[in-house]
């Protein structure tokens, strides 16, 4: 199989040249990009199948980017932000991004990320015309048009909100969801206490759904950013 | 900031005050003092005190155009009311600290030999540190004296005149009854002085025991002396008899009127005391800005019984005007409307009083006073001049009252800036060690990938595979290093005036622990973390920092305690928090340390491995967090060895939206 074109834009040298070697190492092709004028440009003349865009840019703001890549594309976008730029984040991720590292981040954080939106690419490339009726990953297994979930062929039993959670993150799989889009989407509404109640649904759901606490096989918890439903081969 | 303080200390430094009158002559005195001012670089005020005594149109106008002139010259104007006049200069002399007073010389002389001391004597006896200045009265102008005959004489009212007439008929009957029993002259004599006494003490005013001293001796001489009904006397001492009573009755007659206006100006004063001090306590009490405005409005609402308007000082001009009032009050809207405001904005701007009664929006419905205190309007109260002026007395206490209120503010303000500047200074002095032991701690990894980097750079292929290799790994635990130590900086950037800024959400406990576990996988590899959370406690929390704790305590529990040895992180509920524990079975903290192991770069004595891993500001970090989100972090023993790190966080109350 062909690997992936990854468009890398990122201002600073050094992080550039580590991502590069990287990609390189991994039999990745891949293009680069100083700025966000240069990465707009990049991504019409060359369609990359991956974005990783380093969100403090010289020229425009990293949303900006996202915003026009995703006025025509749906290109999986990872971003790459400094710690203390949570709320820079959630701007992205909201903005239509799929993904973000942090930075200082290994070199294996940044292949599994890349592995994880590969996955992603590929069932949507796999289920990109019909809308399957029946979602399967692992062990889990969602009947859309049934309104059932099962979990190695036992069904699960969830309450509305838990069904409703588990199915918005089967649409995304792969893909960070913020607290605010989620709550958006279940509530219709994003005050605090929805976030809060978010909290314990999805902890329950959880409960449900991993037998082991500490290792999460299907979701993950971002602190302070949301949450994502992992693919399992 | 240094040159505001230069400044008021160069205000502190000369202050000159002039006093306004209505004499054509003070103009020069005015021009005088303006000159003085310009030459010392002196803040300039010119006071005016306003008495009862009625002043004609044409010194209202005098004094109208004196004002002016003062304004003009960048006077500050003042207003004060009372009727001791050298009083009212010497308080505000002593308030504002002025160190020069500009009088003319009409006031400053003695009128005759006997005449009442002059204000220049009754200042400098008040304010003995204030150098007086006397300008010479070209004009010589002497104001035509009017002192008014009887002070404070008012016309008798029925009630007194019937007082008065029936005290001396029950007076001339007794005098019969005693005529009838053949007492001597003498005791009839000292029950007519009796009764002038009585009506003095009952009536008001002089006038009616004045008339009563008269009548006393009249009606004695008519009624009660031979031949009766007739003034006519036969004894030769009668004429004295008469002249002793006379004038020992208008003596009697006029102490105890005196007495009486002692006793109501102490009545008054004591009432004035009572008030300032009431309003000085409620001002204690006080616990904001706002707190003190509505209880010196209350204060001012319940001495006048009308309602009171205040508007205080913003960010950006003036907030919108507030009402205080104890009882209901139906004009009160119109109080508040536009053209009031308008007033109040400019007192505010000007610091100067306006509105009803004084020249300045002089239609205003109320008239309004400014806080100030030490050349700073804090805000602006309105009075309603509406039914009735208040009187000269309540006018006095209604100043002291909002004098009160302007110290209060400005001590207010005062102790927030000392604060203010003490926590920058705090913070100052943080960030000057935060950033001297970095310097010196970053260094040395710092030295070491460098160097090691170098080396491969030049001399790379003239290493074996295994030199190589450890280079590799001490460049790699370095710059792993060093991203923890810049982990806890980055916290540390965020103390901002001396405090950290929180972004409070309710979140999981579990989640937030798994996360923090997770950041130190690689690193804990040699040691057994363990992770026992009860489900669902949920706590109020800013969820990076708390994240950031639980990592330091995990990650010092690492540094701190041989290879193999078990950590457990464990939360659960306890009360209304949630505890957080962070457990080892290490050699544990010896007592003699413990009392410092929260102090900033405390690292102890018995460092683990090498002496610049163990960097003391984590420990420091954790605990201000903690207390930050309400909390505590304390230090205990774990039994049999090692040591325990519990922190609380308040546990959040949240309804689920089904």
């Amino acid at each position: 199989m062909n690997k992936p074109l990854v468009l890398v834009v990122e201002d600073d040298r050094p992080v550039r040249n580590l991502i590069v070697t990287t990609l390189k190492a991994n039999d990745y092709r891949y293009l680069t990009a100083e700025n966000g004028h240069s990465a707009i440009i990049e991504t019409t003349s060359h369609n990359p199948d991956i974005v990783l865009l380093d969100l403090g840019l010289p020229d425009i703001d990293g949303t900006q980017v996202i915003e026009s890549i995703r006025s025509w594309s749906n290109m999986p976008i990872i971003v790459i932000s400094a710690r203390s730029e949570d709320k820079d984040k959630i701007t992205a991720l909201d903005a239509g991004a799929d993904d973000y590292l942090t930075k200082p981040f290994s070199v294996e954080e940044l292949l599994a990320r890349l592995r994880v939106t590969q996955r992603r690419l590929l069932l949507l490339q796999a289920s990109g015309d019909t809308d399957s009726p029946v979602f399967q990953n692992g062990e889990l297994k969602i009947d859309y048009a049934a309104g059932c979930a099962y979990l190695n062929g036992e069904e699960l039993h969830l309450t509305p909100i838990e069904y409703k959670l588990l199915c918005l993150l089967s649409h995304n799989v792969g893909k960070v969801l913020t607290h605010t889009y989620i709550t958006q989407q279940i509530w219709g509404s994003s005050w605090e206490n929805d976030i809060a109640s978010l909290r314990v649904f999805m902890a329950t759901l959880r409960k449900k759904l991993e037998p082991q606490k500490d290792s999460p096989q299907y979701i993950q918890t971002h602190i302070g950013v949301g949450y994502r439903m992992l693919r399992v081969d | 900031m240094t040159t505001q303080t230069e400044q008021s200390k160069k205000d502190a430094d000369e202050h000159i005050l002039v006093c306004l009158s209505s004499s054509p002559s003070n103009a020069r005195i005015i021009h005088t003092a303006a000159k003085m001012a310009k030459v010392l670089h002196a803040r300039f005020t010119a006071i005016y005190v306003q008495t009862d005594t009625v002043i004609n149109d044409e010194d209202q106008s005098r004094l109208s155009q004196n004002i002016q002139l003062a304004q003009r010259l960048g006077a500050e104007i003042v207003m004060t009311h009372g009727e001791d006049v050298p009083l009212q200069i010497s308080e505000y002399v002593k308030l504002s600290d002025v160190t020069k007073i500009v009088i003319g010389q009409s006031s400053a002389r003695r009128r005759g030999l006997f005449g009442r001391p002059t204000l220049t004597e009754k200042l400098i006896a008040s304010a003995p540190d204030v150098d007086i200045h006397i300008i010479p009265d070209a004009l010589n102008y002497t104001k035509p004296h009017r002192r008014r005959l009887f002070l404070g004489a008012e016309i008798p009212s029925l009630r007194d005149i019937a007082i008065t007439v029936l005290m001396l008929a029950v007076c001339t009957a007794i005098g019969f009854l005693f005529d009838h029993l053949s007492f001597p002259d003498t005791n009839i004599v000292m029950v007519y002085i009796l009764g002038v006494l009585m009506i003095s003490v009952l009536t008001k005013g002089y006038l009616c025991s004045m008339a009563g001293s008269l009548l006393s001796v009249v009606l004695f001489g008519f009624f009660l002396t031979k031949p009766r009904l007739s003034f006519q006397t036969y004894a030769v001492g009668y004429p004295v008899t008469f002249a002793v009573m006379l004038a020992s009755s208008v003596l009697t007659g006029t102490l105890a009127s005196k007495l009486k206006d002692h006793a109501r100006l102490s009545a008054r004063s004591a009432f004035r005391m009572q008030v300032l001090f009431d309003t000085d306590r409620l001002l204690q009490k006080a616990k904001s800005n706002d707190d003190v405005l509505s209880m010196t409005c209350m204060q001012l609402s319940r001495l006048l019984d009308r309602s009171i308007v205040a508007y205080t000082k913003g960010e950006n001009g003036m907030l919108s005007g507030r009402l205080y009032a104890e009882k209901k009050d139906t004009h009160a809207e119109k109080l508040l409307s536009d053209a009031e405001r308008q007033t109040a904005e400019w007192v505010l701007q000007n610091g100067r009083r306006a509105g009803a009664t004084t020249a300045q929006f002089g239609k205003a419905e109320c008239f309004y006073l400014a806080i100030r205190a030490g050349g700073r309007v804090y805000g602006v109260i309105g009075i309603p001049m509406k039914p009735e002026k208040p009187d000269s007395f309540e006018n006095s206490i209604v100043l002291s009252v909002v004098n009160e209120c302007a110290l209060a503010m400005d001590n207010a303000h005062n102790a927030a800036e000392k604060e203010r500047a003490a926590d920058l200074a705090k913070s100052e002095q943080l960030r000057a060690d935060l950033l001297r032991s970095i310097s010196h701690d970053l260094r040395t990894p710092l030295c070491s990938v460098s160097g090691n980097a170098d080396t491969l750079l030049h001399n790379g292929n003239r290493l074996d595979e295994a030199t190589k290799q450890q280079i590799y790994k001490d460049i790699y635990d370095d710059s792993e290093w060093l991203i923890g130590v810049v982990e806890n900086l980055l916290y540390v950037t965020r103390l901002n005036d001396g405090r950290l800024k929180l972004e409070l959400t309710d979140q999981l406990v579990d989640e937030v622990v798994n996360e923090a576990v997770s950041h130190l996988k690689k690193k804990s590899v040699g040691h057994k973390v363990t992770v026992r959370c009860d489900d669902l406690i949920l706590a109020r929390m800013d969820a990076q920092l708390i994240v950031q704790v639980i990592v330091n305590l995990i990650d010092n529990a690492l540094k701190y305690t041989e290879q193999g040895s078990e950590i457990c992180v464990s939360a659960e509920k306890q009360g209304g928090n949630a505890v957080i524990r962070v457990t080892d079975n290490g050699n544990g903290i010896a007592d003699d340390m413990k009392p410092h192991v929260f102090e900033m770069f405390y690292t102890g004595k018995n460092t683990v491995a090498d002496s610049r891993r163990s960097f003391g500001i984590g420990l420091t970090l954790c605990k201000s967090i903690v207390e930050l989100h309400g909390g505590t972090l304390t230090l205990t023993d774990n039994v049999p060895h090692g040591c325990i790190f519990t922190f609380t966080l308040p546990l959040s109350e949240v309804t689920l939206n089904e």
